[in-house]
């Protein structure tokens, strides 16, 4: 399989002269994350709830860009995953009586046992069936959201106490606030760790060929195991964040709409850009909230851009950087350096 | 006697869900591609037959064609519109697309009959009283649809045995390159066949229509059970497709009788899972090639 883009890159002569680096990926991240560090202390409580809700999205985007992007694998999980993850968090204080700090990685351990439970007998297979199983998965997750009543609490979901960060000396919201905000920036330098590792290129390797690949002795299936496994960590911990961001988990936070809003996210930031995922999961969350409670449009909206990025600009938002900002680089997508 | 109801309540919609199987598998066949917005041309075409049919108060037979018509169309224009621009794009795009579409249709299908089909019932073609045959209680929409399978489907063997179209199709399944070379018009083929997929799913859902609830979610849960019959049958396979469909359509009519009636939803998700650790072939598909 071949990356999406044909575009010529940016000309490398422009590359690091005069000041073009001052706008490339790394300052434009960093700016990022200076604005999303100061929100909360200019922003009221609803900006600061969308805040927090972007952060764990982009957390969310940048964990399904590794699979999808990176790996060239398909999956419709994901936003099931992350429902795994907000109720096994959940119930791990509600039920188990956990501290929220324990809770997460635990629900995490969990996210990753049962989307690997749903990847390993598929990954015997081709990626159309491998598909279609995580299709059924996503609407069997929801189901038993909905169904296991004894558990999950059925249809009405349930409730739970704050976090509490007073040990911090921070309010609730401030508290889960900075807390995405570091494990999101901590994720997406891990991800990019990931990527110019070797396991990074065995994954690109993957995307590329499977065939050639494996020639040059790339263990497909475990390869494909690690993506499997890197997605669902991010869907666990973004999953966590969710529920203690709401302090309230219902099946219909984790519908099938998920599968639209984060393939969008992928797809708008540009396939195999960490940066991209990033930038478009604010975006599409910022988007989302304008359209609150317009489910027609927010599903012809979505599905629209979707098809439209895919048809007309394939590369994503991270195209147009690279080839308006000279100091964007990208590692990984065709004609990227570093 | 519950043995005989459930069978006899599978069987209808097992040769429903192998109607929407033989399109989803003829677009397969023919183009390589999975359209996830199967599921959402059936919603659609169930909705415009509910236009026609309920609002309209149009003939049944109208409502029919008027629904199949708008299908194809449907079909026409994700050929159009997805396939054609991204024939040559990662498979993986083609997938996302049709994810995109399908949403698309779904917040058509959400503003335009949002609710409605929950709220006004599609009426029942016929005598909605049971009938006895052979001292099992059957309906008798049961029985239209299962005869109305049974000539779509006759219809569609003879289009791929006696129609140059439908050789025409068959040639380009087979190999597209050799097909183009002896003067068939490939990209033709290709809009045909997301017509006639397409135009079965519509087919499908105005015989669906009397017997359930039309919702804009409908689309994915049938999707799925099309999906499980086309993997237990074999991917690519026709037959097996009917086969998966009656099958899948039984299974669960069995499983919501003797176990839980919500199983129901999820069968599809049960089949596929253990058709793919058990038989990945399915029942009748050939042995997966690696392609280099």
């Amino acid at each position: 399989m071949v990356t999406l883009s044909n575009e010529p890159s940016a000309p490398r002569a422009i590359k690091r002269r005069n000041l073009g680096w001052l706008v490339g990926r790394r300052p434009a991240l960093a700016v990022g994350v200076l604005l999303f560090a100061v929100l909360p202390l200019m922003a009221n409580p609803y900006q600061v709830y969308v805040g927090n809700l972007a952060l764990i999205y982009v957390i969310l985007a940048v964990g399904l860009n590794i699979l999808l992007g990176l790996a060239g694998q398909l999956s419709f999980a994901n936003g099931a995953l992350f429902g795994v993850g907000a109720y096994a968090t959940g119930l791990l204080r509600l039920d188990a009586g956990l501290p929220f700090w324990l809770a997460l990685p635990v629900g995490t351990a969990i996210t990753v046992a049962i989307g690997l439970a749903v990847a390993l007998p598929a990954l015997r297979l081709r990626g159309l069936y491998l598909a279609l199983a995580t299709v059924a998965f996503a609407q069997f997750a929801l189901w038993t959201f909905v169904h296991w009543d004894s558990v999950t609490h059925g249809t009405a979901g349930f409730v739970m106490a704050p976090v509490d960060f007073t040990a911090l000396g921070l309010r609730t919201t401030t508290g889960i606030y900075y807390l995405s905000l570091v494990l999101a920036v901590l994720l997406v330098a891990a991800a990019y760790g990931i990527m110019r590792s070797r396991v990074g290129r065995a994954l690109v390797a993957l995307r590329e060929s499977e065939v050639a690949a494996e020639s040059i002795a790339v263990d497909i299936t475990r390869t494909k195991i690690v993506a499997y496994t890197l997605t669902a960590v991010y869907a666990g911990v973004a999953g966590g964040l969710f529920a203690g961001l709401l302090n309230v988990v219902v099946p219909e936070s984790f519908n099938l709409f998920q599968i639209v809003l984060q393939f969008c996210m992928v797809v708008v930031g540009g396939l195999g850009s960490i940066a991209g995922s990033a930038i478009a999961a604010v975006l599409l969350i910022v988007l989302q909230e304008g359209l609150r409670g317009m489910q027609d449009l927010q599903e012809i909206g979505l599905g629209l851009l979707l098809l439209g990025m895919l048809l007309f600009a394939p590369g994503g938002l991270v195209q147009a950087l690279r080839r308006w900002l000279p100091g964007w680089t990208e590692p990984h997508s065709r004609g990227g350096d570093e | 006697m519950l043995l005989a109801y459930a069978l006899s309540s599978g069987i209808t919609s097992g040769a429903l869900y192998a109607l929407v199987a033989v399109g989803l598998v003829l677009c397969y066949r023919t183009t390589g591609h999975i359209n996830f917005s199967h599921g959402e041309l059936f919603m659609i075409g169930g909705f415009l037959a509910f236009t026609l049919h309920v609002m309209w108060g149009l003939p049944y037979i109208v409502a029919l064609l008027g629904a199949v018509a708008g299908s194809f169309v449907l079909g026409v224009l994700t050929d159009r519109v997805v396939y054609q621009p991204l024939i040559k794009a990662p498979p993986i795009a083609m997938v996302m697309a049709t994810v995109g579409l399908s949403f698309v249709l779904k917040g058509i299908g959400r503003h335009f009959w949002g609710g409605q089909g929950e709220v006004v019932p599609f009426p029942p073609l016929v005598s909605p009283a049971p009938v006895l045959i052979g001292g099992v209680a059957v309906f008798p929409q049961q029985l239209v649809v299962v005869a109305s399978v049974v000539v779509c489907m006759l219809l569609l063997t003879l289009f791929f045995t006696r129609t140059r179209a439908g050789k025409m199709m068959q040639a380009t399944a087979e190999n597209a390159h050799a097909a183009y070379l002896v003067g068939i018009r490939v990209e033709r083929v290709y809009m045909l066949t997301w017509g006639v997929g397409a135009a079965l799913a519509g087919v499908a859902a105005v015989f669906v229509a009397p017997l359930t609830l039309l919702t804009p979610d409908i689309g994915l849960s049938l999707l799925l059970k099309a999906f499980a019959a086309t993997i237990l049958g074999g991917l690519g396979s026709m037959t097996g497709a009917v086969i998966g469909g009656l099958l899948v359509g039984i299974l669960e009519a069995l499983a919501g009788t003797y176990i839980a009636s919500s199983i129901q939803d999820v069968s599809a998700f049960i089949i596929i899972l253990a058709v793919l650790v058990f038989r990945p072939t399915g029942l009748l598909g050939a042995r997966a090639r690696r392609e280099v």
